[in-house]
């Protein structure tokens, strides 16, 4: 591998995650948070090379609903650009590998989606291929709890602890007044919830929510001029695995696992484990249990804290809700994520996923320190 | 561009209205298989897969790259979907090649495809939106009124689109890939009704089933292989906004500026001479005379002339899509791609019957929204 550059966050802006955005169309979601992305660099769109949308059709209930996301992020006069039918973060891997390429020196990366629009439950069985899995009826709710059963009967995991799990979320969500759900629950209160689909409950899965974003980034030389603090990538790595659910052993995460080692190696971080606060993309206390497991980390230790944010379990705005791990991790780094802060952190991790049951994992390590010299 | 990177592998399916033989992963996996062999090599040497399409909805599944992991060879692997409207099979290569260009990646396939079969696509492209006036009429209906205003504008007379139409038909004929591979006279799509005014029937693209993959190596990688192969010299995706006061819709500001990045990068000050022959994306005939203007190969209100003079035909001095091109085969996602492949084709000198002379520069061109994404590369038989 050739020599990498430094490529740094410099600005991250996210809308409220409601559950649906009664006033606004999903371009109205967009254009506030890329002013204030910009804003927030102190930078016009024209100091900006590059761009790139995360969003996927379905979600908005119609063909090429990106196009019209263009008007919002400033593309005129035109710009360079590409859509990812993927969630933001896959979306900054991309502007990432551009800067790399030397072909941009800076990015700005939106995702959105309007799940207001459609029923995610029934979209995201869509995403299920259509010969065998999708006409059974599965949504993603009716994955998960296949992949909780398969990670509790291999690891004797109880109810009890995916309670715990999802408390621990609504805790720290609590501190957290940018994320849709902001209110403790306790664990007990959690399983006394009904069944969503045994041996998942109500209270153990996200609020899907809706809600827009936009990072900015930019390589060394320019990322300083941006930002007084400037959250490094020190490594990032993203695998697939098969979709079948019969395919793979659904009570681990292989593909998560490969990806973490990679990018911790290329970070030159000797372990997950090393960093001082993790935002995993888990949608389900399970989803959370596997991802720890597949990274080597202990969930109930003091360091690393996971999701201080309180994760998606407190807020999933669909296409965003990976870029939001990375805008944590941006403001945890910079000193800029208030009460729910980690204090003293300076390096992080932050994961996102797509498809179901952790089919597609990105993992990303990053830090305020630069990683090449 | 951090270090030099070429096409090594080309595969394309053979084309038609519904290939009832092939699921849609057994569609992609024809034009994998193809591409891998074509560049000697296997799965195994595959660093990444980036894959592209136009809308879910034209298939009915929701982010499909995600079940076709299996059929592309993507277990482990990263995998990204691009979606760029009509473009985006050529943004997707182009996506792929920077996979390449960042020095991360060695070797890249990358995959577009469409099995439009599967569902229909003028539902699909014809929703009810808020704030948006029912157009009900597919990309045609979209489109029309960007080919009257270029008549209007250049005072194109009607026998143009015709002429274009029938040209692209002649050169499917040598192309066995090809969809539609019956000729068909100026007089025959003359006589053809018109569905959206001035586009007639047989001046539409058709709906295909289809894919295509290309395989994407770094410069000594890519000097190993068996065949010879085609550097990308230049290459760029650009978009604009739709709702600009004044914007060109006729020759949009994108895909001017998009060339001129793309023949800057690859030295080009006159492409009319110093590029032998073009893939650009003609869904509707009157394109090409668009596109001739916009890309730079002749003047504003030129375009029609030299069609007119069959400066585009085989043989003469420009051949635009000598495989066909849209007009004789469209699967949508997959269209923009092979247009960059038979680009790639014709500087490896391995277009078979519908291989143009002497091509050392060619032309992969393709676009999508509402004439607002532009993608498109120039491939050289010279290392750049």
């Amino acid at each position: 591998m050739s020599a990498l550059r430094n490529v740094a966050l410099v600005g991250f802006a996210q809308g409220p995650i409601v559950a649906r955005d009664r006033h606004r169309m999903s371009t109205e979601m967009l254009y506030p948070v890329v002013r204030e992305a910009l804003a927030q660099v102190g930078a016009t769109r024209d100091d900006i090379a590059y761009q790139v949308s995360a969003s996927t059709d379905y979600m908005d209930g119609r063909p090429f609903g990106f196009v019209a996301a263009l008007d919002v992020m400033g593309s005129w006069p035109p710009r360079q650009d590409l859509h990812l039918e993927m969630d933001g973060s896959f979306a900054a891997y991309y502007a990432w590998l551009k800067i790399q390429a030397g072909e941009a020196d800076s990015a700005i990366v939106c995702g959105h989606g309007k799940t207001s629009e459609g029923e995610p439950e029934r979209i995201l069985n869509l995403a299920l291929d259509p010969y065998y899995q999708a006409p059974i009826g599965l949504g993603p709710t009716a994955t998960s709890a296949l992949q909780a059963s398969a990670y509790m009967a291999r690891t004797g995991a109880t109810d009890a602890d995916l309670a715990a799990v999802a408390a621990r979320s609504r805790a720290a969500g609590a501190k957290n007044p940018d994320t849709q759900v902001r209110e403790a629950a306790a664990a007990t209160a959690l399983q006394r919830t009904d069944w969503a689909v045994e041996p998942l409950r109500t209270g153990y899965l996200p609020p899907i929510g809706e809600s827009a974003t936009c990072l900015v980034i930019a390589a060394e030389g320019k990322a300083e001029k941006l930002c007084e603090r400037p959250v490094w990538i020190q490594g990032v790595d993203h695998r697939s695995e098969m979709q079948s659910l019969g395919a793979r052993d659904l009570s681990r995460s292989a593909g998560a696992k490969l990806a973490g080692e990679k990018a911790l190696a290329m970070a030159d971080v000797g372990a997950a484990k090393d960093v001082d606060l993790v935002e995993l993309m888990a949608t389900t206390p399970v989803e959370e249990l596997i991802l720890c497991e597949a990274l080597g980390l202990d969930a109930t230790a003091k360091k690393p804290v996971v999701n201080p944010s309180g994760g998606p379990l407190c807020g999933h705005p669909i296409m965003s809700t990976g870029l939001v791990r990375l805008g944590e991790v941006f403001r945890q780094l910079t000193g800029t994520a208030g009460e729910r802060g980690v204090a003293g952190a300076r390096r992080a991790l932050a994961h996102a996923s797509m498809g179901h049951c952790l089919q597609q994992n990105i993992v990303w390590v990053l830090g305020a320190q630069r990683r090449w010299s | 561009m951090k270090r030099p990177v070429a096409v090594v592998g080309v595969g394309q399916t053979h084309h038609g209205a519904r290939r009832a033989d092939l699921s849609i992963p057994g569609l992609i996996r024809e034009a994998v298989d193809r591409a891998l062999t074509d560049a000697g090599l296997t799965h195994d040497d595959i660093d990444a897969i980036v894959i592209g399409k136009a809308p879910d909805m034209l298939e009915g599944v929701c982010q499909p790259e995600q079940f076709l992991v299996g059929a592309m060879g993507g277990y482990m692997k990263p995998v990204l979907r691009v979606h760029t409207a009509g473009s985006v099979g050529a943004s997707t290569a182009i996506a792929a090649m920077t996979h390449v260009a960042s020095g991360l990646y060695d070797r890249v396939l990358t995959i577009a495809f469409e099995k439009q079969s599967e569902g229909n696509a003028m539902w699909a492209l014809s929703p009810n939106m808020p704030f948006t006036p029912p157009l009900v009429a597919g990309a045609g209906g979209f489109f029309a009124p960007y080919c009257r205003a270029y008549i209007a504008k250049t005072s194109c007379p009607p026998h143009i689109g015709p002429m274009t139409a029938a040209n692209a038909r002649d050169n499917a004929t040598r192309n066995e890939y090809a969809h539609l591979r019956d000729p068909m006279s100026v007089e025959d799509v003359m006589n053809s009704p018109v569905l959206w005014d001035p586009i007639r029937y047989l001046e539409t693209c058709p709906s295909s089933d289809g894919a295509v993959a290309l395989v994407l190596a770094a410069g000594d990688l890519a000097k190993q292989g068996p065949r010879k192969p085609a550097w990308i010299r230049g290459a760029a995706s650009y978009a604009e906004a739709m709702w600009v006061p004044g914007r060109d819709q006729v020759s949009p500001r994108a895909g001017q500026v998009c060339a001129k990045h793309v023949y800057d990068q690859a030295g080009i000050t006159d492409p009319w001479n110093q590029i032998q022959t073009a893939e650009i994306y003609v869904p509707f005939a009157w394109f090409e005379a668009m596109w001739l203007e916009n890309l730079g190969f002749r003047d504003v209100g030129e375009g029609w002339k030299a069609i007119d003079r069959g400066e585009q035909k085989m043989g003469a001095h420009l051949p635009i899509n000598p495989s066909g091109g849209v007009l004789c085969t469209n699967p949508i996602g997959a269209s923009g791609m092979l247009r960059l492949g038979e680009a790639a084709l014709q500087v490896m000198g391995r277009a078979g019957a519908h291989q143009v002379d002497g091509v050392e520069n060619a032309l992969g061109h393709a676009y999508g929204g509402g004439a607002q994404y532009f993608a498109m590369w120039v491939v050289s038989t010279e290392a750049p």
